[in-house]
């Protein structure tokens, strides 16, 4: 008995050793000048000192970024006033109940801007409403549901429109008008835009308290 | 003595502030079927300054505004034949690609729950119950649709002897139309874009507003585009009646939409409504060249 335990130790702490012997020169990486096993020992680090070392980066030469908060308040940009030549912050607001149709307006809108060299600030979509069409039964007088209608916006915002360009932009427009689209031309406030966002009633309930 | 070509009323539309203005123009088929809604107001409207007619020179030219009125095409024009082929083959494209919407889902599901009720071996318990789906069926909704469909009747879209009528603004009601008034220019009465001279105090697109409601007979209510002209034509006066103050006329043209309503028609009133082709026509053709520039034909 004892002896066959002491042959598998034996054999177990030879296969050790082996193990051991072969470990060492994988630690070393085998390299290209010197491929594998060779002269090396673990601490020397062979690739900083190569001349293919570092070929691949490429980061540094991007153009530095500021870098972005997660929470940014979405600021408003700019209202540009009326001067004598030309129109301010103008909003053209594209509606209707086919939304292929309306999307498509707007960015042939958007298309014909760019062509004629008017800046477009924004172009953004309001939420659509659903509208119910409740007929009255013939028989009685419950309403039941018929139908429900959505009615999608679409919004160019222009910077500016040059008041000579505008009876031919607004010609264009209204020629190429689809059917069941309405088109509708207004000035850009700032209610406007915060009627974009939604109400927060606990951010407002707890301002209310702060200030009271 | 001051020679200045471009007389005051230019001067002074570039020093005025600018008219700021809502309009709203929809294309739905309800109301008239002649003419799109408009409702359009005139959010603020600064004072313009009149310091300027001091600097003002004689000038030789009198200034006449005209409006450029036009009705626009109410239904959309019919498509070519290439158009209505590529029409049919993306129409095709789409609905090969398309999945099931709610109301076909239902329509098998229903055909399914039908063809189960009657095997056999059917057991009512099994069943889901779906309350109100069992009494109204969705092939019964369809069936009632279909049936509404067919006592719609649509409105024709071409109507040959209205449009044979030049004075009737629904005559082809897919092209966009213009204003055309028999006026008196010098000796002759002509066929010409409705004009008035310019007032002192008034801006030319005030004059052209001028040039639309005092035409005789028809009240057109018209919606202006802007207040820059969009075109100009200029003409010497004949050399016999030339004089040191009058060399000729120089007439601005204002574009405008014709709004809501349809007006009264009196049979003898000197109005026509004309496509771009058919101006050739009626317009001189000096005239005509200078005014097919700015008349979009789309």
């Amino acid at each position: 008995m004892n002896p066959v335990f002491r042959k598998v130790q034996a054999s177990v702490a030879q296969q050790a050793l082996l193990l051991n012997k072969s470990l060492t020169p994988c630690r070393v990486a085998p390299s290209i000048r010197h491929p594998v096993w060779c002269t090396h020992s673990v601490n020397e680090r062979q690739y900083k000192g190569m001349p293919t070392h570092g070929i691949g980066r490429w980061k540094y030469l991007l153009p530095k970024q500021a870098p972005r908060k997660k929470k940014d308040k979405q600021q408003m940009k700019q209202i540009m006033s009326a001067t004598d030549t030309a129109y301010g912050t103008l909003n053209v607001n594209v509606s209707g109940y086919d939304m292929t149709v309306v999307e498509h307006y707007s960015q042939y809108i958007h298309n014909f801007c760019n062509r004629l060299g008017i800046k477009v600030a924004d172009s953004y979509a309001l939420p659509t409403k659903s509208t119910e069409v409740m007929l009255m039964q013939e028989q009685g007088t419950k309403t039941y549901v018929d139908a429900v209608l959505k009615t999608h916006h679409r919004v160019i915002q222009l910077s500016t429109l040059n008041a000579a360009l505008c009876p031919v932009f607004m010609d264009v427009l209204l020629k190429n008008q689809p059917e069941g689209v309405q088109l509708s031309v207004t000035e850009h406030t700032e209610a406007d835009f915060q009627a974009r966002f939604k109400a927060r009633p606990e951010l407002e309930g707890l301002i209310a308290q702060m200030n009271q | 003595m001051q020679q200045k070509k471009m007389a005051a009323p230019c001067g002074r539309m570039t020093s005025r502030p600018l008219l700021q203005f809502l309009s709203r123009f929809s294309r739905s088929p309800v109301g008239n079927t002649g003419f799109r809604q408009f409702s359009s107001a005139t959010v603020c409207r600064a004072a313009f300054q009149i310091n300027e007619a001091a600097e003002r020179a004689n000038s030789p030219w009198t200034l006449v505004a005209a409006v450029y009125l036009q009705r626009l095409p109410v239904i959309s024009a019919d498509c070519s034949p290439i158009e209505q082929q590529f029409k049919q083959m993306l129409h095709q494209i789409e609905l090969e690609k398309s999945v099931l919407s709610d109301h076909e889902l239902r329509l098998l599901e229903d055909a399914e729950r039908m063809s189960r009720k009657q095997a056999d071996d059917y057991d009512s318990d099994e069943e889901d119950s779906h309350g109100d789906q069992e009494i109204m069926m969705a092939q019964d909704l369809e069936d009632i649709w279909e049936q509404k469909m067919k006592s719609f009747q649509p409105a024709p879209r071409v109507r040959a002897d209205v449009d044979k009528d030049l004075t009737s603004a629904e005559r082809c009601l897919a092209d966009s139309l213009v204003l055309l008034a028999e006026q008196e220019v010098g000796d002759e009465k002509l066929w010409l874009l409705p004009q008035t001279r310019w007032q002192e105090g008034e801006t030319l697109r005030q004059t052209a507003e001028r040039a639309l409601t005092s035409l005789p007979a028809a009240g057109f209510k018209a919606t202006f585009l802007g207040n820059a002209p969009c075109g100009v034509y200029k003409y010497k006066l004949p050399k016999a009646i030339r004089t040191e103050n009058s060399i000729g006329t120089k007439v601005f043209f204002f574009k405008a939409i014709l709004a809501d309503g349809a007006p009264p028609k009196t049979k003898k009133a000197p109005f026509l409504w004309v496509k771009k082709s058919e101006l050739q026509k009626y317009l001189k053709p000096a005239y005509m060249m200078k005014v097919e520039r700015f008349i979009l034909d789309l």
